[in-house]
């Protein structure tokens, strides 16, 4: 019913309106407080449009929803031309509470009539009263001003030429208050989506980036981080140039020209020789310094998450990172926010690096950091960016032992320098490369006997001691007395050479069964073999002694409801 | 319903296996071979009573030294004990 409760087709515009209803709801109070300025009679008149006006928001709005929905000239409606006005228009408190309002209930003759003089003084008072006073009335009572809407609209198309709508008043009272205060139908600079031009979001202030001193810096960065004739040196000394063109959207084409050759040049790292990874590792910590610094981008922040995440596994100190980081200082200075969680991190790791670095030997640094980060990085799941490294990171950790260490650009370099190895394959103005060819030479030659020795034991000592550490603290829990260090490295070794037995044991089991997968039933054989399981004591029996129960769930198979057995056999 | 194969209500599991090192471990030494789901918990069962015994073993024989605390010398001479034993 028109006029009663809005149809279900009206909801969604009644929704729609009922925001805009809500700033006009602002506006009648604000409406308000302006009408107490001006004379007493105006006043009176005012609060009594005001009241009036109030008690009508409601049934103005399902009116208003009625007639747009009848009315279907959605660019005329009183509301939205009201709502541009009241974007476009001179700065007023449009929101207020809305405890403010309160609609008070009067009769509709009565409301007419006074809409009339009210309006008349409306105008009289435009051009001392707000525009946003004015605009609010017009929106209210829509239904009753039929006779003078039609004539407000005459007017309105008079005025602006505007195309008559069948909606009432508010096209009249917008056009015939936007006449006499010269406002214009201007559309709202900001998009029509936004309801609440307080509310609305600011767009996320960018720095301006200067177009000259980031050439410049991607020079510098490039000239430092290419070596001399040195194939890989170009693709390490044009990652950092592209992980700071990536990031900054003013320069998004570059980076498009850029991103092909970057994944052309990620398989050429890892084919390189030891000496190009140890030049590549060398650029990438120099380029990893100061990115660090600068919360470098997302790829580069990604490849340092994941990095920084292995340093911080390792905690190897580097402290030429440090030195890196300054010397690249001016290299990426328009690379912020992006890494930010990527930087503080790395920073983190730095830090833990430098610290590291100070206190450890080179020697055992050496030894631990590519087997911790070869661990480190097929344990930690590989990010968006990492993965295509990872792989390759893995291989590079092998090849770059003995490089990393050298604690000036090796240490904390292998794994950024491999992440940027592969992130930077294009060539780019080597940053300082003064500083750069003064240390990495002689790092390089020091890397290169250690990295063909070490390879092999690393990446089964550490995890794996973790490992056994883990069941060693079991033992020491089971024996319930005292022990010495010692008895648990004894514990440790038996347990590698348990360890040995039961690999072997299993794989003869699955062998008799013709399979090549260890299954269930070959542990249940095996632990009956041991003597741990009999007929007295049953697997299910010492499942339920020993384990926690969600791996209980997971083995023993239980009936649920349905007639459904978990875990199904 | 089928309860699912993730821990249900709380995430935190005392005594956690490490399947992953298990499962690392195995492929290490026997990469030809695969190491179902169920039995990585086995595994860690087999390990976790392998201890067991161990520790008990060591603990008697501290015990029979009039040890109050369990040397080196009574963890190996154990886990000779223990290992003949788990030879399966």
């Amino acid at each position: 019913m028109r006029g009663g409760d809005p149809g279900r087709k009206n909801y969604k515009k009644l929704r729609r309106l009922g925001t805009v209803g809500r700033i006009f709801r602002g506006w009648t109070g604000a409406q308000r407080a302006l009408l107490e300025t001006p004379s007493s009679k105006k006043l009176r008149s005012q609060t009594k449009m005001t009241a009036r006006r109030r008690s009508h928001k409601a049934r103005s709005i399902d009116r208003l929803a009625h007639i747009q929905a009848g009315g279907h000239l959605e660019e005329q409606t009183p509301r939205t031309l009201l709502k541009n006005i009241l974007l476009t228009a001179p700065e007023s408190s449009i929101v207020l509470p809305e405890s403010v309002v309160k609609p008070v209930p009067t009769p509709q003759v009565v409301q007419t009539s006074r809409r009339e003089s009210s309006r008349g003084s409306l105008e009289l008072q435009l051009p001392e009263v707000e525009p946003s006073t004015t605009l609010a009335p017009g929106l209210l009572a829509p239904g009753r001003r039929k006779q003078r809407l039609r004539l407000s609209v005459f007017q309105q198309g008079m005025d602006q030429g505007l195309p008559l709508s069948q909606e009432p008043y508010g096209n009249a009272d917008a056009s015939s208050i936007t006449s006499s205060l010269n406002l214009t139908f201007a559309t709202p600079l900001q998009p029509q989506s936004v309801k609440r031009p307080g509310l609305a979001r600011r767009p996320p202030t960018r720095r301006a980036v200067d177009v000259g001193t980031f050439l410049q810096d991607m020079q510098d960065t490039s000239l430092a981080l290419a070596p001399p004739g040195d194939s890989l040196r170009t693709p390490v000394t044009t990652l950092p140039t592209d992980t700071v063109l990536e990031d900054t959207q003013p320069f998004s084409q570059p980076l498009l020209g850029r991103s092909p050759t970057v994944q052309h040049s990620l398989p050429c790292p890892s084919h390189s020789g030891a000496k190009d990874v140890e030049r590549a590792v060398g650029h990438r910590t120099w380029s990893s310094g100061p990115r660090l610094q600068n919360s470098g981008p997302g790829k580069p922040a990604q490849l340092m998450a994941g990095k920084v995440e292995e340093v911080d596994a390792l905690a190897l100190g580097f402290p030429n990172t440090s030195s890196n980081i300054s010397g690249e200082d001016g290299v990426e200075p328009l690379q912020n926010g992006v890494g930010e969680e990527a930087e503080g991190r790395m920073k983190e790791g730095l830090s833990m690096r430098e610290v590291e670095e100070a206190t450890e030997a080179q020697g055992s640094a050496r030894a631990e950091e590519p087997e911790e980060h070869t661990e480190v990085t097929e344990a930690e799941g590989s990010q968006g960016a990492i993965e295509a490294k990872e792989p390759e990171g893995s291989s590079g950790d092998e090849d770059t032992p003995g490089r990393t260490a050298s604690p000036e650009l090796a240490s904390s370099t292998p794994e950024f320098l491999r992440a940027r190895r592969l992130q930077f394959p294009e060539p780019a103005p080597p940053p300082s490369t003064a500083v750069l060819t003064s240390e990495p030479p002689e790092t390089l030659s020091a890397r290169l006997p250690p990295r063909t020795r070490i390879p092999g034991p690393r990446p089964r000592q550490d995890p794996y001691k973790t490992g056994l550490n883990h069941y060693a603290k079991l033992f020491s829990f089971y024996a319930k007395m005292p022990m010495e260090k010692k008895s648990l490295e004894m514990v440790e070794k038996c347990l590698d050479k348990y360890f040995q037995h039961l690999c072997d044991d299993l794989e003869v089991f699955a062998a008799h069964a013709g399979r090549k997968t260890v299954r269930p039933e070959d542990l249940e054989l095996l632990m009956r073999r041991q003597g741990l399981v009999t007929d007295q004591v049953s697997l299910h029996v010492l499942v339920e002694r020993h384990l926690p129960l969600e791996y209980r769930q997971l083995l023993i198979p239980c009936a649920f409801s349905g007639n459904s057995v978990f875990p199904a056999q | 319903m089928a309860l699912s194969t993730t821990v249900s209500q709380r995430k935190l599991i005392k005594r956690k296996a490490p399947r992953g090192f298990l499962k690392r471990v195995f492929k290490r030494r026997k990469p030809h071979l695969r190491l179902e789901t169920s039995s990585d918990l086995l595994v860690h069962l087999n390990c976790l009573l392998f201890v067991h015994r161990l520790a008990e073993e060591s603990r008697t024989n501290a015990c029979e030294n009039k040890c109050g605390i369990i040397k080196k010398d009574h963890v190996l001479a154990a886990a000779k004990v223990i290992l003949k034993k788990s030879r399966g």
